[in-house]
């Protein structure tokens, strides 16, 4: 079977040093409905991996395929971005109304706004008493974020590349995001590539785990391989529990939710051998 | 005006630069050399133009023209010079606007077909383009640094480069065509236009000096908005990538 997403040799420079890899020799499959999240400690070049496979920056080398086919083999980028949509960190609202957000996909593509699915949607991430006319500009962070999610999943990409989708919601809406996305992938059998510093959201919603560090991809394991006992030392570090019962990454994760801390070292300098 | 009137404007230099010297800044080689640049540039083509309107010959008026829109697409083509091929299109953005205002003077009888109106007012037209395409071009730098993340989520739903930049390129129009209309608000109350003073220097009736304004300024108006919207259009295209990722215009790391 083709794998949805195929990986070869992919090669990124620090954009600051260009002698130097942010990450090299990175080679794995994603299999159409797989959910894999995307883990390693800050500066591993995980959000620029999610950005190069949604063709909004250039790899140094290596082969990306999509549906067994390489970029230039599609007749536009347009047509690799509707099968594989990023969805950011940051969410970015287009100009206008909330409505004009969710129309987005539509309009592009001239197909038929399926307003149902929309309320559905909005529906399961708690938004359904969000004004559709409401300047999109006007909403909270944490709506932003959910209504960013809902816009790119009716475009009903093939392949959702979440950079930190849940990053700044509280924990209700992490629950309702973690469990519509559940629903969506069954249901529409799209593939997920998860880029999460919370290991508890990684080991619930993940059936794979991708692990970089050192500039590779260190470990590609079943997401309850992995929690159970990493392969390297370095996954070993990054899971470990310390002294509170918490692991070295979910410290980290504790850490990203409060706006002014500070990373510190990231998760391999902060975690204990 | 007599030769020694003319050596006396040099006081005005004198005075820039003696203010350089006295103020520390530094702009003295800067005043001297626009100076002379200013004076040699405009005698040759105060000679040039004495030979065409002397020789009446059609091709020297299309080579003149040629020149200014070569010129003019380097100058305004400075403001994005990170963007390959942009200097052609800005050119070819000043012969369509050129030739389309031109064309509509000329077949409508508003002026006449002589070198005397055609290449003044060719140079008017032309080097108010090359402002508005520069003002476009920097407009487009800002935009596509502060509207990056627009751009990417449009791109990330699938947008064509066209669709992705529609917001960014006519928010760039807008602000390449308002100083146009701005100047068309308060001329005559606050500046009077360079070719109006220079009719009624020469002898000419203010009043018909204001006619040839007014028809100027139209003519300006209309010219910016061509080239802007024909700038916007032709360069769509060079601020993506040959992959269709969206080039970064500023500095960056």
């Amino acid at each position: 079977m083709t794998a949805l997403l195929t990986i070869e040799g992919l090669r990124k420079q620090r954009p600051d040093e260009p002698d130097r890899s942010l990450f090299s020799d990175m080679t794995a499959e994603i299999a159409a409905g797989d959910r894999v999240a995307l883990l390693g400690g800050s500066g591993q070049g995980k959000s620029t991996l999610l950005r190069i496979i949604a063709l909004l920056e250039a790899a140094d080398g290596g082969r990306l395929l999509l549906g067994g086919k390489e970029p230039r083999a599609y007749a536009e980028p347009k047509e690799w971005r509707r099968q594989a949509c990023y969805v950011a960190q940051q969410p970015v609202m287009l100009p206008g109304s909330v409505e004009d957000n969710l129309r987005a996909a539509s309009g592009l593509h001239g197909t038929p706004f399926d307003e149902a699915l929309a309320r559905r949607l909005m529906d399961a991430v708690g938004l359904a008493d969000i004004g559709w006319r409401r300047a999109a500009a006007d909403l909270s962070g944490g709506e932003k974020q959910r209504t960013a999610l809902v816009r790119a999943l009716l475009l009903k990409p093939r392949l959702l590349l979440l950079d930190e989708v849940t990053a700044s919601l509280d924990p209700g809406s992490k629950d309702a995001v973690e469990a519509l996305l559940d629903t969506w992938s069954a249901r529409e059998g799209a593939a997920c590539l998860w880029v999460t510093h919370d290991l508890d959201q990684a080991e619930r919603q993940c059936r794979t785990v991708w692990f970089m560090a050192e500039g590779r991809l260190l470990e590609v394991a079943e997401a309850d391989v992995f929690f159970r006992g990493p392969a390297t030392e370095q996954g070993r570090r990054f899971v470990r529990p310390d002294a509170e019962g918490r692991t070295a990454g979910r410290a980290e994760a504790a850490a990203d939710k409060k706006p002014a801390a500070s990373l510190g070292a990231g998760s391999e300098g902060g975690a204990r051998a | 005006m007599s030769n020694w009137a003319l050596a006396a404007t040099l006081v005005f230099v004198l005075v820039t630069m003696l203010l350089s010297i006295k103020r520390k800044l530094g702009l003295e080689k800067e005043i001297a050399v626009g100076t002379v640049r200013a004076a040699l540039q405009l005698f040759l083509i105060g000679y040039v133009l004495h030979f065409v309107f002397d020789t009446r010959n059609p091709a020297l008026i299309v080579v003149i023209i040629a020149g200014m829109i070569t010129v003019a697409a380097f100058n305004a083509g400075k403001r994005a010079d990170r963007i390959p091929g942009i200097r052609l299109r800005i050119g070819a953005t000043l012969l369509v606007t050129e030739s389309l205002t031109m064309g509509l003077l000329l077949s409508l009888r508003i002026i006449e077909a002589t070198p005397q109106y055609i290449i003044p007012v060719s140079g008017i037209i032309i080097g108010s383009s090359m402002i508005v395409a520069g003002l476009f071009l920097s407009a487009m730098t800002r935009e596509l640094e502060a509207a990056r993340g627009e751009i990417e989520a449009l791109l990330s739903l699938g947008a064509t480069t066209r669709q992705a930049l529609r917001h960014s390129a006519r928010r760039a129009v807008r602000s390449s065509m308002i100083p146009t209309f701005d100047g068309m608000k308060t001329v005559g109350l606050v500046q009077l236009p360079g070719m109006m003073t220079g009719m009624i220097v020469a002898g000419a009736e203010p009043i018909e000096a204001v006619r040839y304004q007014i028809l100027i300024m139209f003519v300006l108006s209309a010219s910016a908005a061509i080239t802007a919207i024909l700038l916007g259009t032709v360069s769509a295209r060079l601020w993506f990538t040959a992959e269709g990722m969206l080039r970064r215009t500023g500095k960056q790391a």
